[in-house]
């Protein structure tokens, strides 16, 4: 699991409890368990009798009279904001090594851009025998990226040789950029197509 | 150059010293369960990309809209119809009021159902492909349709049979074939022989069991 995948995963966790807990609470308030099954509530505990109301009119303007109560509503909404819109946006965007050091030891001033190096690794992908189509993309940090390939295979493939096969060209990729490791991850899939009987 | 530094000075000596074994133990992308040189495959776990989307842009919607109208109540306008409305609303409905108890039985399944992505690791359709000892090959994954569309048409090329629908899950295949020609338990016995090998070169991590039933076209 990568990073991305831990922070969406804990913020998800978290709405999750939030809601669940939120709903719960509601539920056994409004359906009256603490009194059916006799369930005595902590001191202070919110609505435990169905008669109660989510946000009782005092309790909303409690503190409206106060001078610091908008200006912290507002910046509490505007940090809010902004995480929401930091958090859309990490969905939508891969993160790109950008320009990646060439050599073993690195060359000083000689970069090479990502996009150069995944579109080398699919067109030298593309030329394996059973693909159909290939897409590469590097991600990660430039200090240790990392390659995905999507590969569509010809209805005769062979899966297993193509996943094989693949090897060579990572290590292409690695000997011309004198890396000592590419980690990579590739997705095959099959080209979708009628049914066909012939070899 | 910010990032020129950082990235001239050392992605080898660092990855080879800091690593030593296969670069699938990177921890920039790549599942947990890789570090022996003699690796396993695991299942992929998705990053949860959609679900994070939707969740972020709720919030965004619902936070934005709020400090909207906060503001403008704040520069003398009068409050939005909508927010009057839910104050007037959460201050007066009882919480046995069906729409609250509907609401907060909607919003608790909501909150398990987010944690359940939250835990499980996703990626359903995407079967682990088995990794050979080498550093340099991927991991790969096989799409679960890809697998289904290759075995289907193994299947046909098998004389006799006419039309074949195949299901891939997880752990089990179930393939059905219908026989026009032929001794219906020659073709499946034909079938199943095909599969099996098909199946080999599919490179699964863990081929999933196979089961073949074959019937005779009415």
């Amino acid at each position: 699991m990568n990073s991305h995948s831990v922070l969406n995963r804990t913020l998800l966790t978290i709405a999750g409890l939030v809601l669940l807990g939120g709903g719960l609470l509601v539920l056994t308030g409004g359906l009256d368990l603490y009194r059916r099954w006799g369930l005595a509530p902590p001191a202070g505990w919110p609505l435990t009798s169905p008669h109660d109301t989510l946000l009782p009119a005092h309790d909303r303007t409690r503190w409206t009279g106060e001078d610091w109560w908008w200006p912290t509503v507002i910046a509490a909404l505007a940090i809010l904001i902004a995480l929401a819109l930091w958090w859309l946006l990490a969905q939508l965007r891969h993160r790109h090594p950008g320009r990646l050091p060439v050599g073993n030891p690195p060359v000083d001033g000689v970069g090479l851009y990502d996009g150069a190096l995944s579109d080398a690794l699919a067109a030298d992908t593309a030329r394996l025998p059973g693909v159909n189509e290939a897409r590469t993309r590097l991600i990660g940090h430039a200090r240790q990226p990392h390659a995905t390939f999507d590969v569509t295979l010809d209805p005769d493939a062979r899966p297993r040789d193509v996943h094989h096969a693949l090897e060579s060209t990572v290590q292409r990729a690695r000997q011309s950029t004198g890396w000592e490791h590419l980690p990579a991850r590739a997705t095959l899939r099959v080209a979708s197509h009628r049914p066909h009987r012939a070899e | 150059m910010t990032h020129q530094n950082p990235a001239v000075s050392d992605p080898d000596p660092e990855s080879a010293t800091a690593q030593g074994g296969p670069p699938e133990s990177s921890p920039a992308g790549t599942p947990a369960a890789h570090t022996e040189p003699g690796r396993t495959a695991s299942r992929w776990w998705s990053e949860r990309r959609v679900p994070a989307a939707i969740l972020a842009f709720v919030i965004l919607a619902a936070c934005g809209f709020m400090l909207f109208d906060v503001v403008r109540v704040r520069t003398g306008h009068t409050a939005a119809a909508w927010r009057k409305t839910l104050a007037d609303e959460l201050a007066t409905r009882p919480i046995d009021d069906p729409w609250v108890i509907t609401g907060a039985a909607v919003a608790a399944a909501l909150g398990l159902w987010l944690i359940i992505l939250a835990l499980t690791p996703g990626c359903w359709h995407l079967l682990p492909m088995a990794a050979p000892d080498n550093a340099d090959t991927p991991q790969a994954v096989l799409d679960r349709d890809g697998a289904a569309r290759l075995l289907r048409d193994t299947a046909l090329r098998v004389p006799g049979v006419s039309h074949a629908d195949i299901r891939v899950r997880r752990r089990r295949i179930n393939a059905r074939a219908q026989i026009t020609f032929r001794d219906l338990e020659t073709v499946r016995t034909e079938v199943t022989e095909a599969l099996t090998a098909q199946l080999d070169t599919l490179g699964l991590a863990q081929v999933p069991r196979l089961t073949v039933r074959a019937r005779r076209r009415p």
